[in-house]
């Protein structure tokens, strides 16, 4: 009886995040500690290893395939933000003017983040290789006969539109909640002084809707930068690797391959580039956020 | 004071339900008096046989229940696996790089004491002690299917045509001409999955390059852009006979593709037919080895082991799990895998070859076997991606940048390697 006297209100808050501290701690953080050891040993995986210093790191900076890995992805992700950012504020403008079938279209345009990425890549895999083809070469669209995946140059772009296409729903949404914060005065004096529409987007929705771009940007960048389930589907890496992306390599190699400990070395360097370019976001658009 | 006591019960309350909740999964939980075998299997394809096969078992053993599992991406399943400790008993698996390095690092329980070894083909043995990478005492694989890799064709479009089977390389360039010529599309290369690009790699590397070039340039004797030159200049020549832009299509699309006969010829392995019958039960099927000479005696087939049984290291259930192996060992076992999934069993007998086999009949008998080269491959190295990326590349030094390619990687990925057989050949001396 006594405890439930000494169960203040500081405990309470310690009993509701203990569950998803140790949970957090024991999935993510003794996971990542376990990483960085491996990250100095020759380990396969499994059976024995030795330390091997710095190796796996020095390795890393003179290995091609990871080097392409990182153009690869880099490329993919500051692009694939672009676009998830400008077509998603797009729809969500759209998707919050006075428009008939509001609520439906706005679920209509939420279902690829429902659909899992794996089925939407097998999908898109499909149409890419039989449908477009067969469409192009009934049209005579000769750079569109062969299928966009089986080319080193042009897969990237068949995985970027199905990561974008993916990608947009979630942002969307997060646009829409936004620009619902935004208070219907501001637009009124706006009115009232004569605002062009671009003058609107720009001077008043814009700032207003700063915070939700931070969001949204360092969300998206993470994500793309993360792309792996695409890959999976649509290319396996190919062809000629020129799809690989780190976080692909470091599971095909790491657990595929048997280079678990340099692959964890990969890991290690992609954990710290990621929070590094988060960080190097929040500071830069945090600058830009208006407070009213 | 009482209050961080209280947080810490609260703390480790919680930490033990966790824990528990994760022990619960592997627990294992077996009547009393019955023991329980695991098996993990690494082909997903053959769980039908492997579904008989359990019940069969389970049927006739009271005492001990046997659990096949056949999961896709089994490899990479059985190394996360590996990775938490959690070992099955017994793993099915081919007899390829993964199998060395899991022997390797000590995985597996020495069975040189078990029976049914007497009744295993010796040439599968010595296949298996290739597979060591450095040189072990004891037997730690059972051989129970082999597969062999050339060129299947439609029977039929043979027969009407009156092509012949090809015997020599330029015997086989001609045949291609010829079929060329009346339109017919005559090779179907799923090149987009990188592995099938190893198909017909592997087949005419047996036939071109010694079987053991990957020791002999590990041991500095030789490099692979030697040995592998002839073999680079011919694989890229099918293409030339192939359908328009093969990297568009998977495997299963050219499975698929030659199943409808679009294709007459389709360089894989034997383990393609069940795939391919089951797009087209109806089909006659048959094989040739892959003519990569011009002389008939130089060929080689493309054979290895495509499934072998191994035993975890710390078993506890050695009987039950002996027991188990001599039944997969059985003459009716073995028959009930191979009328599901086909393939030429090591094991000596009478074993009837199923028919798309009867154009490697001559060479299987004779021995004239060699296994698989990317069996000694890292496959972290992706050579199979090496060689789609070779095959794309136009450029008219491509097959020199692709072997020093090879051979530098070659170094770099198996460095560890070539510094302990180093260790072990002075050792030696």
């Amino acid at each position: 009886m006594k405890n439930k006297k000494v169960l203040s209100k500081r405990m309470t808050y310690v009993v509701m995040i203990a569950p998803a501290l140790i949970l957090f701690i024991l999935f993510n953080t003794i996971p990542l500690i376990t990483g960085a050891f491996y990250s100095f040993t020759n380990y396969k995986g499994y059976g024995s290893f030795e330390f091997v210093g710095l190796r796996n790191y020095i390795d890393l900076f003179s290995d091609a395939r990871v080097g392409n890995s990182y153009l690869f992805t880099f490329k993919y992700a500051i692009i694939g933000t672009l676009l998830v950012n400008v077509l998603s504020l797009l729809l969500a403008l759209g998707l919050n003017s006075k428009i008939k079938f509001k609520s439906a279209l706005r679920a209509v345009y939420f279902l690829p983040n429902v659909l899992g990425g794996l089925v939407v890549g097998y999908i898109f895999s499909f149409i890419f290789t039989y449908i477009i083809p067969a469409i192009a070469s009934a049209l005579h669209i000769n750079f569109l006969e062969n299928s966009i995946l089986a080319g080193e140059d042009t897969a990237w772009i068949g995985v970027l539109i199905v990561g974008v296409w993916q990608a947009v729903a979630m942002n969307t949404i997060i646009y829409i909640s936004g620009l619902q914060t935004i208070p219907a005065d501001i637009y009124e004096a706006g009115m009232i002084d004569g605002v062009t529409p671009w003058q609107k987007f720009r001077h008043l929705t814009l700032p207003m809707l700063m915070p939700f771009v931070t969001t949204n940007l360092i969300l998206s960048t993470k994500n793309m930068l993360m792309v792996f389930d695409q890959i999976m589907a649509l290319t396996k890496g190919g062809p000629a690797q020129s799809t690989e992306s780190i976080s692909y390599l470091i599971y095909k190699n790491g657990m595929d391959g048997g280079q678990f400990g340099f692959q964890s070395a990969n890991a290690v360097v992609f954990f710290i580039v990621i929070v590094a370019i988060s960080i190097f976001q929040m500071v830069i658009t945090n600058k830009k956020e208006e407070q009213l | 004071m009482r209050k961080s006591r209280v947080v810490i019960s609260l703390l480790t309350a919680a930490a033990i339900s966790v824990s528990t909740l994760l022990s619960g999964c592997s627990a294992d939980s077996g009547k009393d008096g019955v023991t329980t075998v695991t098996m993990l299997q690494y082909k997903p394809e053959a769980v039908k046989a492997f579904e008989k096969i359990e019940k069969l078992f389970n049927e006739t053993h009271d005492d001990i229940q046997l659990k096949i599992e056949s999961p896709n991406e089994a490899m990479t399943v059985l190394k996360t696996r590996l990775i938490r400790e959690d070992y099955p008993d017994i793993v099915g698996i081919g007899g390829d790089m993964n199998y060395s390095n899991f022997l390797d690092a000590d995985l597996f329980e020495d069975i040189s004491d078990i029976e049914v070894i007497g009744e295993i083909k010796p040439a599968y043995l010595k296949m298996e002690k290739e597979l060591e990478l450095l040189p072990k005492e004891g037997t730690y694989a059972l051989p129970y299917v082999s597969n062999a890799a050339g060129i299947l064709y439609i029977k039929e479009m043979f027969d009407e045509n009156g092509w012949e089977i090809p015997e020599t390389w330029s015997d086989f360039i001609a045949l291609c001409d010829e079929i060329k010529k009346t339109g017919t599309d005559l090779l179907y290369l799923g090149y987009k999955d990188t592995w099938t690009c190893l198909a017909p790699w592997n087949a005419l590397a047996v036939g071109l390059a010694p079987s053991d070039v990957c020791s002999s340039v590990n041991a500095g004797k030789t490099t692979f852009a030697a040995e592998y030159s002839e073999v680079a200049e011919k694989i890229k020549v099918l293409l030339d006979y192939a359908e328009p832009n093969p990297y568009a299509y998977s495997y299963n699309d050219a499975c698929t593709a030659f199943a409808r006969g679009q294709s007459a010829m389709f360089p894989i392995g034997s383990y393609a037919v069940p795939q391919i019958l089951s797009v087209n039960p109806d089909m006659n099927i048959d094989s040739f080895t892959f003519p990569a000479n011009d002389k008939e005696e130089d060929n080689v087939l493309n054979s290895g082991i495509d499934l072998h049984f191994s035993v975890m290291k710390g078993t506890k259930n050695k009987e039950a799990v002996y027991e188990v192996l001599r039944f997969l060992f059985k003459d009716e076992t073995v028959q009930i895998y191979l009328d599901e999934q086909g393939g030429v069993p090591c094991k000596e007998g009478d074993f009837e070859l199923p028919d798309f086999l009867s154009g490697m009949e001559q060479y299987i008998k004779n021995d004239r076997m060699s296994d698989f080269h990317d069996h000694h491959y890292p496959s972290e190295m992706s050579v199979d991606a090496m060689i789609q990326t070779y095959l794309m590349d136009k450029s008219n030094n491509s097959a020199q940048i692709f072997l020093e390619r090879f051979d530098k990687e070659w170094t770099r990925y198996n460095r560890d390697l070539i510094a302990r057989v180093k260790k072990y050949e002075e050792g030696q001396k």
